[in-house]
């Protein structure tokens, strides 16, 4: 079997800026305030009456050179080889935050431990399911103090589901899938259609493409 | 006595300040990084400025003893292990800063066995190590026969230096030469290392391709050079002010300051040429930086931290005809350098991180927060005394500093800065009590905007908006005292500075030897200078 290399396609004649993918996001990871894997860029673009709003959903490029994964001091970020999914070990993680300062998409969180309602309600405090471990979300304990990042949701891909983000879509903007198999829908899209990446120049290789 | 009344206040002040900072540190241990006003998107904030600050310190007079142990510079010799005293606990505050700093601090031990050859971080703690294991050999075999000749003292003197020969007795010339030999080795070693440790530590920075701010080859050299310049300028300082007042005091001190201009003038230039080549160049994502460190809201850090403070005044002072001869203000002049790099760490670390990477991502989400903290009543009254002793024991530090130069403009001067240290100290202790929030702001109208500098509640909602909670600032200061006060016990327990073999001390050193250099020369007390010194005392 060949190494599979996830990726997304965000189609941004189909994106509404609806943020649904950034509620599904937070339900699926429980993710606490301040941090939020996906998320909409929004832009108003000219003056009345010639407006356009212009959306750009971001979310980790879990890129080809990730520059995040080598300035780790204790290489607790890396990239997986059987599917180029970025990671992050919270049980290594030390939680300096040098990796946040190198992400250029600022694509990287930091778990302050700050919850949305004091004291934590029953959801909050319950495990988030990342990298399908059990983790109840206590103060001291990991993922609090650790760096968090977009998994691709892992877990669910691991099942054979969909990340929450793309399944959750209205419009269908998101497509997820391996880009090392000509024949996926997402191959033959970035093949097809024109898009970009961010920041290309960088030579960070993101594997989230644009379709315009 | 007066002299007396001061040395207990000046304990007294460090103590309370420690104390406190030992309670915040408590807090940020308990509560975890939620104490801070760090944000995702701006992660490094204070507390690791200080850490750059710390190590630059270190290296920088780590590297001025190597001039007179390598170099053979043999002029500056009075300075040697002052500067690797010094250097050791710079070093040690910057590794505590770097601790704090971390989300899981109880993990810090890890980096020894995850190892990472591709992080820059991580080749650094193993410079740290290196540097600190040559650092100390280095001073102790400087000190060594002065350690085997105090240890006949009595009391906790003689007791600490007894512990620290390690059983060495041999007194002889030859075994001086031999330690002299083996200290100029480790100094070789030093100096690469020293070179790396900061230059590394410039360079965990610079190698950061996604803030084009760092990423400039120049980078780690602007952090030797400036640490060469707060190292020279710290240990100038406490030369300057505190070392023996022997004949060549003063052109010594007028030597180093002239120096420390230097490596001042320098670091200017380097600076200069990177705002040059930065505002030439326009990249946005890099003259926004420089934009929101030179105009933003904390544009006097860079204006009058850097510049005025850090570099105005003090290069005035010592290459000024008048001023530049009198050590007092050649020291003074270094105080304010040692203080103003304070704001190039800052404006190091903070401003890129004000400047979204792409735009839009900083406000596409909600990521302002601020520091959150459970506070207990009693920690209040608790405060509330430790802001009284203190202002107590400043407040007669502060008269008896005063009353030291002779010229009443001088006295002023004195003064003046004195109380201006005094309400810094203030505001962040009404900070902490919770004036000048919003909520008390609406109630008592304009002072929300004074304590700005202390608290970033007053912008709360903005993300690209950082300034340290009150519990950085109070656990930073803490750290800070903690590292006077161990710096102080190590000048008065250790032979710092070079002893007369035929007149073996009997009462420690004063670390308030600068009473006696404006009025009457330098008080005997410790029998360690020159009869020079002694001749003129009596
Ligand atoms: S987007 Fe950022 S966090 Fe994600 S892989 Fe790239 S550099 Fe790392
Ligand atoms: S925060 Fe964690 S993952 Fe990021 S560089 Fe530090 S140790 Fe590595």
């Amino acid at each position: 079997m060949t190494k599979k290399r996830y990726g997304m396609a965000i189609d941004l004649r189909r994106c509404v800026g609806c943020e649904a993918c950034t509620v599904a996001c937070k339900q699926e990871n429980h993710t606490p305030p301040g941090v939020a894997y996906a998320k909409v860029i929004k832009e108003e673009v000219g003056e009345f009456p010639h407006v356009r709003r212009h959306f750009l959903p971001v979310l980790c490029n879990h890129c080809e050179n990730p520059p995040c994964v080598p300035v780790c001091p204790v290489g607790a970020t890396w990239k997986r080889e059987e599917d180029g999914i970025v990671v992050i070990d919270y049980d290594i993680c030390i939680g300096c935050r040098y990796c946040m300062t190198a992400c250029p998409y600022g694509a990287r969180y930091f778990d302050f431990g700050d919850n949305y309602n004091q004291p934590q309600n029953e959801f909050e405090g319950r495990s988030s399911p990342e990298y399908g471990e059990d983790r109840p979300r206590q103060a001291g304990s990991s993922p609090i103090g650790n760096v968090r990042k977009c998994t691709f949701c892992l877990h669910r891909v691991a099942r054979g589901e969909q990340p929450a983000c793309v399944l959750t879509c209205m419009p269908r903007a998101r497509i997820f899938g391996d880009l090392n198999d000509p024949e996926s829908e997402i191959a033959r899209l970035v093949a097809e259609r024109r898009g970009f990446r961010l920041k290309e120049e960088l030579g960070t290789e993101p594997n989230v493409f644009y379709l315009e | 006595m007066k002299n007396k009344n001061s040395v207990i206040a000046y304990w007294t002040l460090l103590s309370v300040v420690a104390l406190v900072g030992l309670a915040a540190i408590a807090l940020r241990v308990f509560q975890g990084m939620s104490v801070t006003n760090l944000t995702s998107l701006i992660p490094w904030g204070l507390w690791v400025a200080f850490y750059i600050y710390f190590i630059g310190l270190s290296a920088g007079s780590f590297l001025i003893s190597t001039m007179i142990y390598v170099f053979d510079i043999k002029r500056f010799e009075p300075i040697g292990r002052i500067a690797l005293f010094s250097a050791f606990v710079a070093l040690s505050a910057g590794l505590v800063f770097i601790l704090l700093d971390l989300g899981h601090m109880e993990r810090f031990w890890t980096v020894f066995i995850n190892r990472s050859s591709t992080s820059v971080l991580e080749w650094e703690i193993h410079f740290y190590n290196l540097y600190l294991a040559i650092l100390l050999s280095e001073l102790w075999l400087l000190m060594r026969r002065d350690l085997i000749r105090r240890s006949a003292q009595p009391g906790l003197v003689g007791l600490v230096c007894r512990l620290l020969t390690f059983g060495s007795k041999d007194l002889s010339d030859e075994s001086a030469a031999n330690d002299m030999r083996m200290v100029k080795i480790l100094g070789m070693l030093g100096v690469p290392v020293a070179i790396g440790v900061h230059g590394g530590t410039g360079a965990i920075f610079a190698v950061v391709k996604a803030r084009p701010y760092w990423y400039t080859g120049l980078f780690p050299l602007i952090f030797i050079v400036s640490a060469l310049a707060s190292g020279g300028a710290l240990l100038t300082f406490l030369y300057a002010y505190f070392g023996h007042k022997d004949e060549q005091h003063t052109s010594l001190v007028v030597a180093l300051g002239k120096m420390v201009g230097g490596f001042l003038a320098l670091d200017l230039v380097f600076m200069g040429s990177e705002l040059l080549v930065g505002f030439y160049g326009g990249i946005p994502d890099h003259v926004a930086v420089y934009r929101a460190m030179m105009f933003g809201p904390f544009w006097y850090v860079f204006w009058v931290g850097q510049l005025l403070v850090g570099a105005l005044i003090p290069l005035t002072l010592i290459f000024n005809k008048y001023t530049g001869k009198i050590s007092g203000w050649v020291g003074a002049a270094s105080a304010l350098i040692v203080l103003g790099i304070v704001g190039v760490r800052l404006n190091i670390v903070i401003p890129p991180f004000t400047v979204p990477l792409m735009p839009g991502v900083d406000t596409a989400y909600p990521l302002a927060r601020f520091a959150a903290f459970e506070f207990k009543d009693w920690y209040l009254a608790a405060f509330t005394v430790a802001i009284v002793v203190f202002l107590l024991a400043a407040g007669l530090l502060i008269r008896h500093l005063s009353q030291l130069p002779t010229r009443p403009v001088e006295r002023w001067l004195a003064r003046a800065a004195g109380l201006v240290v005094m309400l810094g100290f203030l505001m962040m202790g009404l900070r902490f009590l919770g004036v000048g929030t919003p909520v008390t702001a609406s109630i008592m109208g304009v002072p929300a905007k004074l304590p700005l500098f202390f608290g970033g509640v007053l912008r709360a909602n903005d993300p690209s908006f950082y300034s340290p909670s009150a519990l950085e600032w109070l656990s930073s200061m803490g750290v800070i005292a903690l590292a006077v006060m161990g710096f102080s016990l190590g000048w008065l327990l250790l032979p710092l500075q070079e002893e007369h073999p035929s007149e073996p001390s009997t009462t420690p050193p004063s670390p308030f030897h600068f009473k006696s250099s404006y009025k009457s020369g330098y008080k005997s007390g410790n029998g360690e200078m020159g009869t020079q010194a002694n001749g003129e005392s009596l």
